[in-house]
């Protein structure tokens, strides 16, 4: 169960590419045990938002903290508490599964055979075992994005951020990542993940956020979130309400 | 719904449409693209179109040389080696082809991003082959056309062919491009069948690579000095042996030469001949590509897990190697980072390529350098006396300055890539509880480690064989090792400031003049420090002063001047470190 000790916590969180404010006045908090659902349309600022929190990008303005660590201030201690899935499995193409994870161990600073132990468990987790000496290179998308969640839980992380985790995997597999999220959870990690998929984001986030072109427009749990919105129903009217894309439908009626 | 179109019947306007659409990507590049660009463009153009004409007058003139009366009175007839000039530059155009095509189209046709769009439109196979195949060798047979053409031209000048020989030229090498270009595509689909394209793009390109490095560097064993005329006259006859009837390749030139000097029957016969085979050639292609090209596509995945069953099989993952020697570190991130880096330097081809090259030129170097004996050519003996003390004490660090410059070439690969080769995975290390200075020092280390091996080796081998003094030896080791360290620091600044961290091809790790000014600064940067490490050994004995005391002191002057181009450049790669995959 959530509790009220932020994991997470995003203060007036700017970012400008030149002129281009991807991010604007972005603050939000995650807490320990709490899955937390980002949602927002394509160019909404999602990815960028993700990127400062585990600190791939410096924000313009403003402060990331995870774990209770200042992502600019305490890197170090800010990056071990968490882990990463970013939304393209860019992995060493060159390394086998195993010797990936093995890396990502020492890179965490885990003792060998804690590394060892951890990465042959997760490998058999992620049906990962029959590919684990084969160069990632010769992986399929899917398995690469398994590799990187993986790679993301070999130091059993307090936070978890994931960018569209669910992507290109078959549904056991997607299965697999929303069991393993919420067995996180449970345990007291926060989970912050982003995706398109409402039906994932209705089922499985305590709370969700909402960004369009680059303000947090709303967030709340479900509830909430259909109490702002005047009762709409599902989390699907409530998204195209607030992003405006209801208009489509009639487009669609058009086409028929 | 539209109707589906029928598969040969709209062939060529299908080709034409795939083409089309090349170029309308390169026109919109060209109209997109900044002023300063397309001036470039207009200058090259302009450039090249000089070339052909200026090529042409050459090849004009001096084929007329030959054939002049005045020449021939004094080497003899040289009729039949100006007529064998096509034949030769047919084969050569064949051959060239063939060999170039091979890459390319592996690339174009298995490993272009376009090709699950393309397979997947309403285009039949032998369309997408043919647009590929164009596309594929048109700059090839460009390049070729601008050597050949001026040539081909200026020999129908010179010799006052018809005037059908000029169009049958481009005619015929045209067909001989496409015949040569099948050929390969046929090879390169037969080859994917059995290995894996990505594979054996690695293979080609390291082949390719080192052959051609080997091309260009053997010329430096040649000893030019004793070249006889004998020899010549022998290269001479080679080109004339090409010229045999008996080949196919030989038919084109001796056609067009039959039908510059008006002999008709052979002429048309020879031409025909060749134009015939060319279409054969071409046709079976396109046949073969019919079959081959789709099911080649299409297995390529079950190729990929039959490689990786085998390895399971043989149960080898890796083998000890230098890079297992830091698995065995106590883990922690700075050899996680050096052992991840060798093996994937080990087992990139297109890595290896480049990290190969050092090797054969340390190779050569050294041949050339035991080639060159102990003894010291001081001339007619007229330089005064301390000048010849002077390069006798000079000579004795000879060796240095050719290891450092095979050190050079390795560590511009290892340092002046060093962070840029992480490309789109440095997330990984970036979300890591990694500090930059921990990142900083394996990076310094997988570059300057393999560097001061090969360095060292080097040296020790030199010293081994020529037996200089051991003082002197011993005392370019550390003058070396710091000399290196200054460039790995300057390497690594330049190579961070142009880091493309979302490469694809390795060739495209930097952008920018940043590799330029990078190696432009660490080659001046060499002999200044050589200069201060040795010029006060070397100057010593000159001043009566002891060897000992002059080498003490250009340690101590090169090492200060070296260890500060090591870590000022460095200050600057961290405050880049942050920012690096940013964009």
């Amino acid at each position: 169960m959530p509790t009220h000790t932020p994991l997470i916590s995003t203060q007036h969180l700017y970012k400008k590419f030149g002129e281009k404010a991807a991010v604007q006045d972005v603050s939000f908090d995650v807490y320990e045990g709490e899955i937390f659902g980002f949602l927002g349309p394509n160019g909404a600022g999602k990815t960028t938002t993700i990127k400062m929190i585990v600190g791939l990008l410096q924000p313009t303005a403003g402060s990331v903290k995870v774990g209770g660590y200042d992502v600019q201030l305490q890197p170090l201690q800010a990056k071990a508490a968490s882990g990463y899935v970013p939304d393209e499995p860019h992995l060493y193409p060159k390394l086998t599964g195993r010797e990936l994870l093995r890396f990502v161990g020492d890179l965490y600073g885990l003792q060998r055979q804690q590394a060892n132990r951890r990465s042959e468990e997760l490998l058999r987790l992620f049906d990962l075992s029959q590919a684990a000496d084969d160069t990632i290179d010769s992986y399929s998308h899917g398995m690469q994005q398994k590799t990187a969640l993986a790679a993301a839980l070999v130091h059993d992380p307090k936070v978890l951020v994931l960018d569209e985790p669910t992507v290109g995997l078959d549904p056991k597999s997607a299965r697999l990542i929303k069991d393993l999220l919420r067995q996180m959870a449970e345990r007291g990690a926060a989970i912050f993940l982003s995706t398109h998929i409402l039906e994932i984001a209705e089922r499985m986030c305590d709370r969700i956020g909402i960004i369009n072109q680059g303000r947090l427009i709303s967030v709340g749990t479900m509830d909430e979130l259909r109490g702002a919105a005047s009762g709409e129903a599902s989390l699907e009217d409530i998204f195209l309400g607030l992003t405006g894309g209801a208009e489509y439908a009639e487009i669609a009626e058009v086409l028929k | 719904m539209s109707d589906p179109p029928s598969a040969d019947s709209k062939l060529w306007p299908l080709v034409w449409k795939l083409l089309r659409l090349r170029l309308l990507i390169f026109i919109n590049g060209f109209r997109r693209a900044r002023l300063r660009a397309k001036i470039i463009w207009g200058i090259a153009a302009i450039l090249v179109l000089g070339f052909l004409g200026f090529a042409f007058f050459l090849s004009w003139t001096l084929l007329h040389f030959f054939s002049s009366p005045e020449l021939s009175a004094l080497i003899g007839d040289a009729t039949p080696v100006l007529e064998s000039v096509p034949a030769l530059i047919f084969t050569g155009t064949f051959i060239g082809i063939l060999v170039t095509s091979f890459g390319v189209l592996l690339q174009a046709l298995y490993l272009a991003g376009d090709m699950d769009f393309l397979l997947s439109a309403p285009v039949p196979i032998r369309a997408v082959f043919l647009s590929k195949l164009l596309q594929a060798i048109l700059p090839n047979f460009g390049l070729i056309c601008l050597f050949a053409l001026p040539v081909l031209f200026g020999l129908g000048v010179s010799s006052k062919y018809s005037f059908l020989y000029y169009p049958l030229v481009v005619l015929i090498l045209s067909a001989l491009a496409l015949a040569a270009a099948g050929l390969a595509g046929l090879l390169v689909m037969l080859v994917v069948r059995v290995f894996p394209a990505r594979r054996v793009a690695e293979v080609i390109g390291f082949i390719g690579a080192i052959t051609s490095f080997i091309c260009s560097q053997s010329g430096q064993l040649a000893r030019w000095g004793e070249l006889r005329s004998e020899q010549a006259q022998q290269a001479l006859e080679l080109v004339t042996r090409l010229n045999t009837p008996w080949s196919p390749l030989a038919w084109a030139g001796r056609g067009l030469v039959s039908l510059g000097k008006a002999d008709w029957l052979a002429g048309v016969s020879l031409s025909g001949a060749t134009l015939l085979v060319c279409g054969l050639v071409f046709g079976v292609t396109l046949v073969g590509a019919e079959r081959l090209y789709y099911t080649g596509w299409a297995s390529m995945q079950n190729i990929q897990r039959r490689r990786k069953v085998n390895r399971r099989q043989n149960g080898a993952s890796t083998f000890p190697s230098f890079a297992a020697v830091f698995q065995n570190w106590q883990p922690s991130a700075l050899p996680a980072i050096i052992h991840k880096d060798f093996l994937s330097l080990r087992r990139d081809m297109r890595n290896m390529s480049q990290l190969v090259m050092p090797l054969i030129l340390g190779l050569i170097y050294f041949i050339m350098l035991m080639r060159s004996g102990n003894e010291l050519s001081l001339g007619r003996g007229e330089a005064p006396p301390f000048v010849v003390d002077l390069i006798r004490s000079a000579s004795a660090y000879a060796s240095v300055g050719l290891a450092l410059f095979v050190g050079w070439m390795l560590l511009s690969r290892l340092a002046g890539m060093g962070f840029a080769q992480e490309g789109k995975s440095y997330w990984l290390i970036k979300t890591a509880p990694v500090s930059p200075l921990k990142q900083i020092a394996a990076k310094f280390l997988v570059a300057i480690l393999p560097t001061l091996g090969l360095c060292f080796a080097f040296l020790l081998l030199t010293w081994l064989i020529k037996r200089n003094d051991i003082l002197t030896f011993l005392f370019t080791l550390p003058a070396v090792a710091l000399c290196i360290a200054g460039n790995t620091g300057i390497q690594l600044a330049f190579g961070i400031a142009g880091a493309n961290m979302s490469w694809d091809n390795p060739q495209h790790m930097q952008r920018g003049l940043s590799s330029c000014l990078g190696s432009l600064v660490s080659m001046l940067y060499y002999p200044l420090s050589m200069a201060l490490f040795f010029g006060p050994a070397i100057a010593a004995p000159l001043f009566n002063l002891p060897l000992l005391a002059g080498q003490f002191a250009g340690l101590l002057l090169g090492g200060v001047f070296s260890l500060a181009c090591a870590v000022v450049p460095l200050a600057l790669v961290y405050a880049r470190l942050p920012r690096l995959g940013e964009n």
